[in-house]
């Protein structure tokens, strides 16, 4: 079950207050880093919401983020729809998507579901693929950033886009945090613990599975339409399932199931990811390397072993809260 | 080329698509249904083998030899794999599989980089299945045609195997019922240590007849992935005969569909993928009703 600890509360906000800090001191580099470990950090907290506390694996997550930069990129580029109506079109958008996957794969179990929801996912990147209209491989150019002018905003600037992108990412943990805290999420972790007995409880599984899906996948959205704006320009390769694959490696290297977790996985990812390509081409092979160990280690992640470390005791065998 | 030409070959290149998948998923597949153990690694086998194949043809010329020594050194890799980390993510459920899985594809993808770059590498076709081959009065080259045919007798012969021997009746009383089977005598570990062996083997021989007409490339380890999965999930798990429909299935659609709905091709794999998971999650014809 989900408590929104003293240890959460720390590491969340030295996270955010690291990264701040390194946005407001570093350069112009450091703040593109800082929206990358930003966003892919959001991508992982939507992925945790329902994968660490619902049990339910998905491998579509790279398209949520993908669709939700889609519909705000076509819409503001080709269609010219004002900035905020794209932003809320393309969050209904990708949630009502999630829904669809949520409530179509909630029969669908263990391996079977990550399966299912590579197939809609690798769906909804051949659609975008060879959708000639929005691009298709070449990709879409031209997108707009949102316009806060009216409240002394700059965002063209890369500080204050980066101190937004931060602002998104905490405004996704605590919306993620009060769901998972409500009885919504409680019911959620019941599902992911005995789903029998929660049908036997009355619950419409279905129902529930779906809204949690499509929660997950609006803050999946948010940082795919946050992406687009970042770089401007948006191209189908962010819905390929790999891109779900690495989301699932930040929410592992971090700690599934606590929420906390994903921030510290994103981190240690970017800024592995930037270190060792200083080094070698081979990333990929440390990463790989990397993901192995921490199964292999028990599963508990960089922010389990951490939260074991502060307060070992029953209950801390097994990482996360999720079940 | 007239109408009805061009539709043979069409349908000789799916039977031909069919039959590497089929060679990559009956290992995938039966490991599955015996050990409830999700291999994503391996595809990254079937492009090991690819490499080993370009490696001994390079070194000694002889495709033949590459032929038999690549899938043995492609099992090897397997074995080494199963002592070091699958045999301790037996009873760790799908989840820790996936992931030991997915990261080794990584691992297996940099290696392969780094022994031997990002560029394709291609093999010559031996001497022997150079030209076309003129069949149902269409020419069409010998080398795939070869594939074809290694496929349908490997298919035979695991049939056989299954069907026809003691070690496959053990293989269909395991794959029924493991714990039934160990009590019976049956010495189910050391059955699965084999099995899993020759699905290494045998995603090994795809990857070296994959060579001549693809070429060796590291993203052949994620490109064969996702299409094998698929001829697992669809055929259902743990069947030879469901290994050798959902083939047939996902190669025909594959090929049928670049021809008549270009680039929705695989649109429709997934959609099919999705249709079976949903209305029959056991798969078309499962090993265990």
């Amino acid at each position: 079950m989900f408590y929104q600890t003293r240890a959460k509360n720390l590491t969340v906000l030295l996270v955010l207050g690291g990264l701040a800090l390194y946005a407001v001191y570093g350069g112009y580099f450091a703040r593109e880093i800082v929206v990358e470990i930003a966003l892919l950090a959001m991508l992982a907290i939507a992925l945790d919401l329902v994968a660490g506390y619902g049990g339910m694996i998905s491998l579509c997550h790279g398209a949520l983020f993908g669709i939700g930069a889609y519909l705000f990129g076509g819409l503001t580029a080709l269609v010219g729809t004002p900035v905020w109506l794209a932003t809320l079109a393309a969050l209904a958008g990708t949630a009502l998507f999630g829904w669809a996957v949520g409530a179509v794969t909630a029969g669908i179990g263990g391996i079977f579901f990550i399966m299912a929801t590579l197939a809609f996912g690798q769906m909804a990147y051949v659609i975008v693929f060879e959708w000639r209209a929005l691009g298709g491989d070449d990709g879409l150019a031209g997108i707009p950033r949102t316009d806060l002018a009216g409240i002394g905003l700059d965002t063209g600037d890369s500080l204050t886009f980066a101190l937004l992108s931060l602002a998104a990412l905490a405004l996704s943990y605590t919306i993620a945090a009060i769901a998972l805290r409500s009885s919504f999420g409680r019911t959620l972790t019941g599902i992911h613990a005995n789903e029998e007995r929660m049908r036997a409880l009355g619950l419409n599984v279905r129902r529930h599975k779906a809204a949690a899906f499509a929660l997950s996948a609006a803050i999946a959205g948010a940082a795919g339409l946050l992406a687009a704006q970042h770089t401007q320009y948006i191209s189908p390769e962010y819905l390929v399932w790999t891109v779900s694959g690495e989301a699932l490696i930040v929410v592992i290297l971090g700690g599934i199931g606590t929420l906390a977790g994903p921030l510290v996985g994103a981190v240690v990812f970017v800024a592995l990811e930037h270190v060792v390509a200083r080094f070698t081409d081979y990333w990929h092979l440390v990463i790989g390397i990397l993901l192995i160990a921490a199964v292999m280690a028990g599963g508990r992640g960089l922010y389990g072993e951490i939260e074991r470390l502060l307060a070992p005791g029953p209950g801390t065998g097994k990482g996360g809260d999720g079940a | 080329m007239s109408g009805a030409e061009f539709w043979i070959v069409q349908a000789l290149n799916g039977l031909q698509l069919s039959m590497l998948l089929f060679l990559l998923s009956v290992g995938l597949t039966v490991i599955f249904g015996l050990m409830h153990f999700v291999n994503l690694a391996h595809g990254a086998l079937y492009m090991l083998g690819a490499y080993f194949g370009v490696a001994m043809v390079s070194a000694t010329g002889q495709f033949w030899l590459a032929l038999i020594v690549a899938p043995i050194g492609v099992m090897a890799v397997g074995m080494g794999l199963y002592q070091a980390l699958i045999r301790h993510m037996r009873r760790q459920g799908p989840m820790n599989q996936v992931l030991v899985t997915f990261g080794l594809i990584f691992v297996l993808v940099d290696l392969v980089r780094i022994l031997w770059g990002n560029v394709g590498l291609g093999i010559s076709v031996p001497e022997l299945l150079h030209g076309p081959v003129q069949l149902f009065g269409i020419s069409y080259p010998a080398y795939r045609l070869f594939i074809i045919l290694l496929g349908l007798a490997v298919m035979l012969a695991l049939g056989l195997v299954l069907t026809r021997t003691a070690i496959g009746a053990m293989l269909r009383a395991s794959v029924e019922n493991a714990a039934m089977a160990a009590t019976m005598g049956i010495n189910v570990e050391r059955l699965l240590l084999w099995v899993f062996a020759l699905g290494c083997a045998l995603a090994g021989l795809a990857g070296v007849i994959a060579a001549p007409v693809f070429s060796a490339t590291p993203s052949m380890a994620t490109d064969i992935l996702i299409p094998t999965l698929i001829v697992v999930v669809v055929g259902g798990l743990g069947s030879l005969r469901g290994a050798v429909l959902g083939s047939l299935t996902v190669g025909f659609v594959q090929t049928f569909g670049a021809v008549l709905v270009p680039g929705l091709a695989s649109l429709l794999i997934y959609a099919l993928l999705a249709a079976i998971l949903i209305l029959r999650p056991q798969g078309l014809l499962p090993a265990r009703q």
